[in-house]
């Protein structure tokens, strides 16, 4: 199959996916649920930047995302009622909180950093925990406002939707620059062959820390619009399980494709929806579906489509 | 703040941190042999719990019958998920291992919560070990005593196995490099096997034990499991002696941690952590290039 044809194929899916991100509310069980698939997808989107690009296994990235709903919530509610303020100060927590993170754990390889990313997310999380005057503890931060931006006013679920879908279509742009540019070629370069990389003179630490601060950087972002997607932070946004349930979408759906984890946490979210309508046990039938998928298809989802429809990558 | 307080809480510190070392020695021999991460050891830990809870309601109230053989049942699920589930799984890259013992665990925690439900299952301490000990110095729960002694005698015989033993020898020899020894004509995938078993039922042994000061639920492995990759980060990942100095190290930051300021406890070990990887990355007795 010529490359044009490829090329051609992978845009009509791209401008599909953009059609129904746009039109998502109105075929979505409800709003918030298409909002809260957004979300979920810019923070596995951010995720496959140090998994599938920089090729490093972070189990702590829900200390990122939940540090960025925390950030936001609490200049909301304490500082200043302004949303532009309040998601910067998710990002910069965030970016902070990756930038001491990564240069810990990349000094560890394979399993071993690893482990240390998990231990800075649960030292993140037991801190919150016990913080109660500033985090609330256990109950979560309560009444994260959604005040008016001049003349959008996100209290109304659509309304936020489109905002929402804004900050992640800018972020999906920004990081396909990002692992297309020298960087990101780089970087992915130290993932094939570390060795070699280093011989031609790059410095695959300072590299993988950058990633890794990119990385944060969304998932803060992440987390604040999950902050005033709830009204609230639950604490179990910073536990270790969210960094297992990101770590899951993304391979569902295909890592080191961007668009793949986040088809892979539309499913995930969608099926988790659906399933629990019905049971209580969606816990027990998602496990099952992991474990399935462990077995069935490790391309992913993004592997299936791509051997179906001849994408190109 | 008396003297006597301060002993006790190190020995609190002490039986915290035994239910760690065989927590931490089942995950650390298991990553070991197959160099995955096993979520589901905080899974199989609770479920040791809930044996030794179903033994004794069903089956006799007698302490001992659970000690034996909860542990040992979960030794027997463990060899049998390591045949059915994970064999099939290993020319995988450990990446997809992982995420599959991520599934298993919410398969085994959910079913535990579908058939006992999510409120937990009261554990009371066994009948012979009610009351306390007199150790000349202070009075100390008769349990939590025998839970200590039962730590030291365990982990002198997991040692004396490993390195005493021919079996012994042959598995730490196959953590080392696998494909060598299956070339001297070895059945590797029986001592998988083994030391699957083994490390589940040592996570077994540990969810009987500390069933009769935990609440069992659920989710009682959940907390525990990352606080023993602490404990194999601090000890060296696939040591021995570095799960069990490091697992006592861990109970007692936590037990001092609750002398000095309560809330920081738990957190503490996070802090003490990172401290340890900047000036030792390897941990006590972590080797190099081992499964890095």
């Amino acid at each position: 199959m010529s490359s044009g044809l490829i090329l051609k194929k992978n845009s009509v899916f791209g401008a599909l996916l953009l059609l129904l991100a746009l039109f998502f509310p109105y075929i979505a069980p409800y709003t918030a649920l298409a909002s809260e698939i957004l979300i979920f997808a810019l923070f596995s989107m951010a995720y496959d930047l140090v998994l599938g690009y920089a090729g490093m296994l972070s189990f702590g990235h829900a200390a990122f995302f939940g540090l960025g709903a925390y950030a936001t919530g609490i200049v909301l509610i304490r500082v200043y009622p302004s949303v532009p303020l309040g998601l910067l100060a998710g990002v910069v927590t965030s970016s902070i909180a990756a930038l001491i993170t990564g240069f810990l754990s990349i000094r560890r390889r394979g399993i071993y950093s690893t482990m240390v990313t998990l231990a800075f997310a649960q030292m993140f999380y037991f801190i919150a925990f016990k913080w109660t005057g500033l985090t609330g503890g256990d109950d979560g931060l309560q009444g994260v406002p959604r005040p008016a931006l001049g003349p959008l006013h996100i209290t109304s679920e659509k309304v936020l939707y489109y905002f929402i879908l804004f900050f992640v279509l800018v972020s999906l742009l920004l990081a396909t620059r990002v692992v297309n540019s020298p960087f990101g070629k780089a970087i992915q370069a130290i993932k094939e062959n570390r060795t070699r990389a280093m011989s031609i003179g790059y410095n695959p630490e300072r590299y993988k820390l950058g990633m890794f601060i990119i990385s944060g950087f969304f998932s803060g972002l992440a987390g604040g619009l999950y902050a005033l997607l709830l009204n609230f932070v639950p604490l179990s946004s910073l536990y270790w399980t969210t960094s297992g349930e990101v770590v899951v979408m993304t391979i569902v759906g295909g890592m080191g494709s961007l668009f793949g984890p986040m088809i892979g946490s539309m499913l995930i979210i969608l099926l988790r929806d659906i399933i629990s309508n019905f049971t209580q046990s969606w816990s027990f039938l998602m496990g099952l579906l992991f474990m399935g998928s462990v077995v069935g298809f490790r391309g992913g989802i993004i592997g299936v489509l791509r051997e179906r429809l001849k994408l190109g990558d | 703040m008396s003297a006597q307080f301060i002993i006790m809480q190190l020995f609190n510190g002490l039986v915290l941190g035994c239910i760690y070392v065989f927590l931490s020695l089942g995950l650390s021999i298991i990553f070991g042999m197959l160099g995955i991460i096993n979520f589901a050891h905080g899974a199989f830990y609770m479920l040791g719990a809930y044996t030794a809870y179903t033994i004794g309601s069903y089956i006799s109230p007698n302490f001992w019958l659970a000690f034996i053989f909860a542990p040992f049942l979960m030794g027997i699920f463990g060899a049998a998920c390591e045949v059915f589930l994970f064999r099939p799984l290993y020319r995988l890259p450990p990446l997809y291992i992982m995420l599959f013992t991520f599934g298993l665990m919410m398969v085994l925690q959910d079913a535990v919560r579908m058939i006992f439900g999510s409120m937990g299952v009261p554990y009371s301490t066994p009948d012979s070990f009610i009351g306390s000990v007199n150790l000349g110095f202070m009075q100390y729960p008769k349990y939590r005593f025998f839970l200590i002694i039962v730590t030291c005698l365990f982990s002198i015989a997991v040692w004396l196995f490993l390195s005493k033993t021919k079996l012994g020898a042959t598995i730490r020899a196959s953590t080392d490099n696998s494909v060598m020894v299956d070339a001297l004509g070895i059945n590797i995938s029986r001592i998988v096997t083994i030391v699957f078993g083994l490390g589940i039922g040592l996570a077994g042994l540990a969810g009987v034990l500390a069933a009769p000061i935990q609440n069992v639920t659920h989710l009682m492995g959940m907390d525990y499991l990352i606080d023993c990759f602490v404990v194999v980060v601090i000890g060296g990942m696939g040591s021995i002696a570095g799960s069990i100095i490091g697992g006592l190290i861990v109970g007692e930051i936590i037990a001092l941690g609750i002398l000095v300021w309560p809330p920081i406890a738990h957190a503490l070990i996070y802090f003490f952590m990172a401290i340890f990887l900047l000036i030792r990355p390897r941990g006590l007795f972590g080797r190099e290039a081992f499964h890095e």
